[in-house]
């Protein structure tokens, strides 16, 4: 059956890119590397799946012959991204593909799309999020996920509704990133669920669907797969939840805590980066708090020092902390606000310092609305 | 083994030469014959050295030679070459002599081991509810890391290997085979576990079956360095 069809260039290049981004980057079965292509009476539904993770997005469409055909998914979307600014003519030709778009035109050989996985069911959506806040919490929050395959269960971010709230929470073991945004359950009245979703795959979604207004969330537990699925605008990624239970990290964080400082955020990043320059790979910055300010110093190397002073306000005591700068600038990039609160906790136990609390302020005195929450360990004091 | 400290001048001629001025350096002197001049530096690099096989002959300085504080003459020529190193001891700080025995030598795969022994001591790490068959499972092709069983009593043959890659994989493709043609094993499920497991492996493996287990060697021996971590 040969399929036929016209669509808009700039329409059809967005579609096949979306669909590829999620594609893995090495797979044993080729027929996953393809794009599948259902031309139908509304238009096209362009997927692609690797048992794990599945995009699809529906676009519209002159369709002359109605049909199904698979197709190298990164080739097409390179070619479509580079077509000239014209009409995108596309038929099948036995197992050739033509595609023609003003005086460029480019034959691909098609995939047998009889052998295609069935794409998973898309279940109904559970609630509703508002697009840019999730987007925000996501790229906040997976920051501080685990890249370290021995950990597979940490590897993910947790999604836990609760009380008209959806919480993201991830962490390495070094750090703890926390927010909620505000969850609509609309008709399905459900206001308690839990998914572990891989970061990676989460990272990507936020930056997807970042400006589509609303992103509805759907879970399904069938036969023994676990399955979470997001829907915007006319596309839907489904990706498997990650098994195995997610520390219970929240019990880390301090209820109160009255000993704090709140600095300019972006001169505390400056300062971090550059008087992190002498220091050696994996070495920690040591960071004085006093009344007077916030001194930052680069020690334990023989090469090289340096060390900064910048303005702090400090409420309670002085207090000395030792803490990687990149874990630092993670958490100082991730809170979104002018200013910043470091929050000192206090331990029992000598050997480990008390975990800092990193949280926004919106001035010096007003702290963040929002409740993104940043618990990092800092290093042993070595002097 | 022979170790001297001594303020030296050292000379090398022969193939190349070099001159080392009066200093306070070590003398190694080996059960195989070969002389090396450290100084308190350069890690285990010596200045100059003399390979076997040579010959030491300890002569008494000369006269122009005793003038400037010689006081012993060290000629290590090397049998082969006319290569020739002289060191002249000026001041001896210390000598003492050891008898070192047979060295072991230097054991490779010792974290292999290591590991595989770890493992079954913490055979949770495959999952919960596995135990314990027995380490070394032998099959006619060769020994099988570890056998084990999970929750519902199947058996889980275990590869362990420092850096996981294709061969490792194929390996226990291979093992697994045989295994599973066992009546009283079959199934048999495959893990392949390794410090670190490069992708084409893990591919491979995932695509046949078998499951990847990422082994976190210190944290499994007790060093890892949970005061810098929150948990």
């Amino acid at each position: 059956m040969p399929v036929r069809f016209e669509v808009n260039r700039d329409v059809f290049s967005e579609a096949v890119s979306f669909a590829v981004k999620l594609l893995p980057q090495r797979t044993t079965l080729p027929i996953l590397s393809g794009v599948l292509i259902e031309a139908g009476p509304d238009g096209l539904v362009l997927s692609s799946f690797d048992y794990e993770v599945s995009s699809r997005t529906t676009i519209a469409a002159d369709v002359n012959d109605e049909g199904r055909v698979l197709v190298s998914g990164r080739l097409l979307a390179d070619i479509a991204s580079r077509l000239p600014n014209a009409p995108v003519r596309f038929s099948t030709e036995e197992s050739r593909i033509l595609v023609s778009c003003g005086s460029a035109s480019f034959t691909l050989l098609s995939m047998p799309v009889e052998e295609y996985p069935t794409l998973p069911q898309v279940p109904e959506n559970l609630g509703l999020v508002k697009a840019q806040d999730f987007s925000d919490a996501v790229s906040q929050v997976a920051v501080a996920a685990s890249r370290d395959d021995v950990t597979p269960v940490i590897t993910g971010v947790q999604l836990e509704v609760a009380d008209n709230n959806v919480s993201l929470v991830a962490t390495d073991r070094y750090r703890v990133a926390v927010r909620a945004v505000e969850w609509d359950s609309g008709t399905s009245g459900l206001d308690a669920a839990s998914a572990l979703v891989p970061a990676r795959t989460l990272a990507e979604i936020g930056r997807t669907f970042g400006h589509s207004g609303e992103i509805g969330v759907a879970i399904t537990n069938t036969d023994e797969r676990e399955l979470i699925a997001f829907k915007a605008d006319n596309k839907v990624v489904t990706s498997l939840l990650i098994k195995g239970n997610f520390p219970p990290v929240r019990r880390l964080f301090p209820e109160n805590v009255d000993n704090y400082a709140v600095m300019n955020t972006a001169e505390l990043v400056e300062a971090t980066r550059r008087v992190s320059l002498v220091l050696e790979r994996e070495a920690a910055l040591r960071y004085t708090f006093t009344s007077d300010g916030l001194t930052l110093e680069a020690i334990g190397s023989e090469q090289a020092q340096a060390s900064e002073s910048i303005d702090a306000i400090l409420t309670g005591g002085d207090t000395v902390v030792s803490l990687k700068p990149q874990f630092l600038l993670d958490g100082l990039g991730a809170v979104h606000s002018e200013f910043v609160r470091i929050s000192f906790t206090k331990t029992e136990n000598p050997n480990k310092p008390g975990p800092v609390l990193i949280t926004s302020q919106t001035s010096r005195e007003q702290a963040g609305s929002d409740d993104y929450r940043y618990l990092l360990q800092p290093n042993l004091l070595l002097r | 083994m022979r170790l001297v400290i001594a303020r030296c001048s050292v000379d090398y001629a022969g193939r190349l030469s070099a001159h080392l001025p009066l200093a306070t350096r070590l003398l190694m002197l080996k059960a195989d014959g070969s002389v090396l001049v450290h100084s308190d530096g350069g890690s285990y690099k010596p200045l100059n050295w003399m390979s076997p096989p040579c010959t030491l002959t300890v002569m008494d300085p000369d006269d122009d030679q005793r003038e400037i504080g010689v006081t012993e003459v060290w000629r290590v020529a090397q049998a082969k070459t006319a290569d020739l190193l002289v060191v002249s001891i000026h001041e001896v700080l210390h000598d003492s002599a050891h008898e070192l025995g047979i060295d072991p030598g230097l054991v490779k795969d010792g974290v292999e081991a290591h590991l595989q022994k770890l493992l079954a001591e913490q055979i949770e790490l495959l999952g919960d509810g596995h135990r314990l068959v027995r380490r070394e499972y032998m099959t006619a092709i060769g020994p099988v890391d570890i056998l084990a069983t999970d929750a519902s009593g199947r058996s889980v043959a275990v590869e362990i290997k420092r850096r996981g890659d294709i061969d490792g994989v194929e390996q226990l493709t291979r093992y697994l085979e045989l295994m599973n043609r066992d009546p009283l094993l079959a199934p048999v499920e495959g893990v392949f576990a390794a410090q670190e497991i490069k992708p084409q492996a893990r591919t491979l493996a995932e695509d046949r079956g078998i499951r990847c287990l990422v082994l976190d060697y210190d944290a499994m021996r007790g060093l890892d360095d949970s005061e810098s971590r929150l948990f």
